[in-house]
């Protein structure tokens, strides 16, 4: 009886679920290379093209493992994660998410267990919050345009110019801009909430450039990006460094600037949920991720910006992103809780809708 | 100074068990302190930013309005590792925001007064919250809106161990050195309790003479009553000593004139039965008088060793004197008697005048009961003993009569009179001088011998030519 | 001879002066010991017998009074202390003997005896020695090798004698006359009984006293 009626309540979830889909999203078996000794169940929002560098080389040292990657974006997963918090579902053994207050929101409510190991000890402060959270990555938040279609002097080098352009020239750029859907995006969400507390006043004037100039809002990166490639987009405004610079160097069309005035750091954060069926395994991979050969395939292969190195090349940007204070990290700590509020959210989205529809 | 039982592992015992509990009182204390400061900090922090919620409560269009300050957060962020739980609530008690079962369990109108803390638990995890309200002017009236936030005490408890931990080294190394202090104080201050002592256990027994301490005011009962001991000893024993000559002179002068009298009988006029009675008389006068002697002499044999000091004797001379006294001028004209001093000075720790009281008693004993016809005294070195030796041609003592005829009044069987004190007050003095009274049998080649051997001392260092 | 006595005890002082007369000897004898300290400071005697215990003056003070005057008369002290008790041993104070009481009488007539007859005689103060017999008037000790031999005063005498002349013989007669003096009695025999005794005390001595028979006695150091 009980059974039935809480697979009754998780059919209800489902239907419920509506238009966001289904909460699982694309699943990939990487076969261990040896003999099979273990799993792991990588619940991410993240790119499966950014981690594949990152699962095969990982796989390189523990043959044994083969790993099930299962790919969300980033709101899906944070509702899978909640469910699996309560025992619901089943958890993965490591969740990866780039809508790191989510995953902060997780562990505040008790879904996250703690690791700590040599590897742990090399992130820097803001990006481990109660060993339970750590950053991985680090990707500044860009500006991507297309050089087809953006003249040089168009091309906007802070927030500010990118509103002022589109005061400037709201024709040519109406309908051209992209960005997230900051309702479907969590780490969206995220990107705009911390513009409004960065800069509120240029917050404010670009939101409502955006909104004059009929942005285009995209559930992901990925889409963003491919709108761009294809010429609809002219300029994507809050892209992760990582995916724009792949993107950028699939199609030479594309190009990156980080803005002067203030980036986005964003760490994409890495947790093993409370009730992991095999947190060892995925305590190894964190610790891979974090690991200085983790970090240098990161670098190379995977998400191609690194807080100790330059920029890459081909990038507009400061010579060094942290040092002249233009990067902005994002804190992966409890005031990003302030950004999980229900009320809060649902006003800064309610407010943002009207004015960017989505379209 | 130190073992069980002593005055100072008592104090220290003591003293330790006394700072043992203050420092147990004072690391509780520092431990209660430590959470209240801990508590203190924090709470502020949770206060700040519940303040910062409220103000963010604001009504416009005559709607409540709420949006959640990140500075708040960031506020209680500064306690990097807790987790942070909040709700608001809104006139009425609908919650706006947050964690909606977020509840302290008291009664949330109680906060109107002022903010009020609260420990509890959430998700499993021990909280502090704090519970603040805010009046706001709404369209249906004044109401009260309520903030709660909550946060986990890991750094509380973090700041507060580690408070306690810097408070305990504290109080650990106080306590130590307190004690190393009370160990010298108590050292010290029993200095004089060892100083007694020791001046007590340096006494010679025979040492009568008042104490001569410094000692402080606590001691000073005791030393005085030890010195007023020691008087009343002094003067009870010279009663005694004096007691005794006094007797020794009431008895001896009677039996001198008994023996004078006696010897004034003309024994020509007497008819032979008067003359054999006489002769009874004599001899039992004559025993009577040696018995005599010999117990006073016992006396005050036993009473010197209460009171004289033991001082280094040359055993040849006393041997010497003892020898001259115990052979009486009208000894048997037939007796061969001699005596053999020890080619080296031999020294033996006593008092003389007893020492050769006992060799005279042996020498009596052997004159009167053994010697027949050859008397030898010698004196001779045994190891690290001196010994006088008595031998005589005698038939000797039996081996079996050895052990009675050192006890006092035994009658020896075999002569029918008594041997009386000799053999006691020989051993007596020979034991006291750590020393001890032997037989020799008599053999082919050796006479019958009594020996009394004394451990040797060393040479007196001062006056190499008196006696 | 003429003997001063002070003894407070009568019975005791009776019997002393009966057994001293009886030997021909003259006794003044005294019981209070400031009357005796009176006589002793202006009469001469050849011996005094001394009580400790005596009302006026006690033998103690008597015996230091005599001394300090510078005068050498024997003293024969009776005590009812013995040494053990008495604070001030008499020896000390100048006493030539002592008697503890009770004592026997003839001892006292032997010591007494003794003291007499050193104060007349003045005897040789030197030392003979023949063979490892060793002679010594002073102390008036016999010593044969290491042992010192008690002898009486006649076999004393007899050693002395034999020893002044080693090897020279001595008559019966000439021994007999100046062993005993013209006062006392010995008969012949005396001189063998006490060549007898002095031969068995010397026993072991390489000195030894030959009989000739017939004519006399010598003192024969074995040579080697």
């Amino acid at each position: 009886m009980r059974l039935s009626a809480s697979l009754a309540t998780l059919a209800l979830w489902f239907t419920t679920l509506g238009p966001a889909g289904a909460l699982e999203g694309a699943r990939e078996i990487f076969p261990a290379p040896g003999p099979e000794a273990g799993r792991l169940v990588i619940h991410a929002a993240t790119d499966l093209d950014a981690m594949r560098p990152l699962i095969e080389d990982f796989q390189q040292m523990a043959p044994g493992v083969t790993i099930e990657f299962v790919e969300y974006v980033t709101n899906d997963l944070f509702r899978q994660a909640q469910e699996a918090c309560t025992g619901a579902v089943e958890s993965g053994d490591i969740l990866l998410s780039s809508s790191v207050d989510q995953l902060v929101r997780l562990a505040n409510d008790g879904c996250a267990q703690p690791h700590r190991s040599t590897e742990t000890l090399t992130v820097p402060s803001w990006a481990n919050w109660r060993n339970e959270i750590f950053g991985f990555t680090f990707e500044p938040v860009v500006f991507v345009y297309d050089r087809r279609s953006v003249p040089p002097e168009d091309v906007p080098r802070s927030h500010e110019a990118l509103a002022d352009l589109l005061r400037r020239k709201p024709d040519a750029y109406r309908g051209r801009i992209g960005t997230y859907d900051i309702e479907a995006s969590g780490v969206g969400y995220l990107l705009a909430f911390h513009d409004s507390r960065q800069a509120p006043t240029t917050y404010g004037r670009l939101i409502e450039s955006l909104s004059r100039s009929d942005t285009v809002t995209r559930c992901c990166n990925s889409e963003v990006l491919g709108e761009t490639a294809a010429g609809n987009v002219r300029i994507a405004y809050n892209v992760l460094g990582s995916y724009a610079y792949a993107a950028a160097r699939a199609n030479p069309a594309l190009a990156i600037v980080v803005p002067q005035d203030y980036a986005l750091v964003l760490s994409r954060g890495a947790m093993i949920p409370n009730n992991a069926p095999r947190p060892q395994i995925g305590k190894e991979f964190l610790n891979y991720l974090l690991s200085p050969r983790g970090r240098r395939v990161a670098r190379e292969r995977a998400f191609f910006f690194d807080e100790g190195e330059p920029l890459p090349e081909g990038v507009d940007g400061p010579e060094s992103l942290m040092e002249s204070g233009i990067g902005r990290p994002i804190r992966i700590g409890p005031a990003l809780l302030a950004a999980q509020d229900a009320i809060q959210r649902s006003h800064f989205i309610a407010d943002w809708k009207r004015l960017i529809p989505r379209r | 100074m130190s073992g069980k039982g002593s005055l100072f592992s008592r104090l220290m015992w003591r003293m330790s068990i006394v700072l043992a509990i203050s420092a147990a009182g004072l690391i509780t204390a520092a431990w209660f302190y430590a959470r209240a400061a801990a508590d203190e900090a924090y709470d502020r922090l949770l206060l700040g930013s519940a303040f910062q919620m409220t103000e963010s409560l604001t009504v416009r269009d005559g709607e409540l309005q709420f949006e959640l300050p990140a500075s708040a957060f960031e506020l209680l962020g500064l306690a990097e590792s807790d987790r942070i739980f909040y709700r608001v609530i809104a006139p009425g008690g609908k919650t706006l925001t947050g964690y909606t079962d977020l509840d302290t369990g008291a009664d949330i109108d109680a906060s109107r007064k002022q903010p009020r803390f609260a420990d509890g638990s959430y998700k499993g995890e021990d909280i502090r919250t704090v519970t603040i309200a805010r009046a706001l002017s709404l369209p249906q009236g004044v109401g009260w809106a309520n903030v709660i936030v909550a946060q986990t005490v890991e750094s509380r408890r973090a700041l507060a161990s580690e408070l306690t931990v810097r408070a305990t080294v504290l109080v650990a190394v106080m306590s130590l050195l307190a004690l190393g202090g009370a160990a010298l104080a108590v050292r010290y201050s029993l200095a004089p309790v060892a100083r007694l002592g020791e001046a007590l256990s340096r006494r010679e027994p025979q040492d009568l003479t008042p104490l001569d301490v410094s000692v402080p005011a606590e001691l000073s009962p005791f030393v005085s009553s030890i010195n007023h001991f020691i008087t009343r000893l002094s003067e009870r024993m010279q009663l005694m000593q004096r007691y005794i000559a006094d007797s020794a002179h009431q008895i001896r002068t009677p039996l001198t004139a008994l023996n004078a009298q006696v010897s004034l009988i003309d024994e020509d006029q007497l008819p032979p039965e008067g003359r054999r009675h006489l002769e009874r008389v004599r001899r039992r006068a004559a025993e009577l008088a040696r018995f005599t002697n010999q117990l006073l002499n016992h006396a005050m044999v036993i009473h010197r060793f209460d009171s004289v000091h033991l001082t280094p004797v040359a055993l040849n001379d006393v041997a010497r004197k003892a020898f001259r006294a115990a052979i009486p001028i009208t000894v048997d004209p037939d007796l061969v008697v001699s005596f053999e001093a020890s080619e080296e000075a031999l020294y033996v720790t006593g008092d003389e005048l007893s020492l050769r009281e006992a060799i005279v008693n042996i020498i009596d004993n052997a004159l009167r009961h053994g010697a027949s016809a050859r008397l030898d005294v010698k004196v001779w070195r045994d190891g690290d003993f001196g010994v006088v030796e008595v031998s005589d041609d005698g038939a000797g003592i039996p081996e079996a009569e050895w052990s009675n005829v050192l006890k006092r009044f035994h009658s020896s069987q075999s002569d029918g009179a008594a041997s009386g004190l000799g053999f006691a007050i020989a051993a007596e003095v020979a034991g006291a001088l750590k020393g001890g009274l032997r037989f020799r049998t008599k053999s082919e080649t050796a006479p019958f011998a009594i020996q009394i051997a004394l451990p040797l001392s060393s040479a007196p260092i001062e006056k190499g030519d008196a006696s | 001879m003429r003997i001063f006595l002070a003894e407070d005890t009568h019975d005791v002082g009776e019997a002393i002066c009966r057994r001293f007369q009886q030997a021909g000897h003259t006794v003044d004898w005294e019981t209070d010991g400031a009357v005796a300290g009176d006589i002793l400071s202006f009469t001469d005697y050849d011996l005094v017998i001394l009580d400790v215990m005596l009302p006026g003056l006690d033998g103690f003070t008597l015996l230091k009074a005599i001394r300090q005057r510078g005068n050498g008369v024997p003293v024969l002290v009776l005590t009812a202390r013995s040494e053990i008790d008495d604070r001030v041993s008499a020896l000390d104070l100048g006493a030539d003997d002592y008697l503890v009481k009770p004592f026997d009488f003839r001892e006292l007539e032997a010591r007494a005896r003794v003291l007499m007859r050193r104060r007349a005689g003045g005897e040789a103060t030197n030392v003979i020695v023949c063979g490892d017999v060793t002679l010594d008037m002073t102390n008036r000790s016999v010593r044969v090798g290491r042992r010192e031999v008690q002898l009486k005063r006649r076999e004393m005498a007899l050693l002395e004698i034999l020893a002044s002349r080693p090897g020279r013989v001595f008559t019966k007669e000439e021994l007999l006359e100046r062993l005993f003096g013209f006062d006392e009695a010995g008969g012949p025999n005396a001189v063998e009984l006490y060549v007898g005794r002095l031969r068995k005390k010397l026993e072991g001595a390489s000195a030894r006293i030959v009989t000739l028979r017939g004519i006399g006695y010598q003192l024969v150091a074995d040579v080697g």
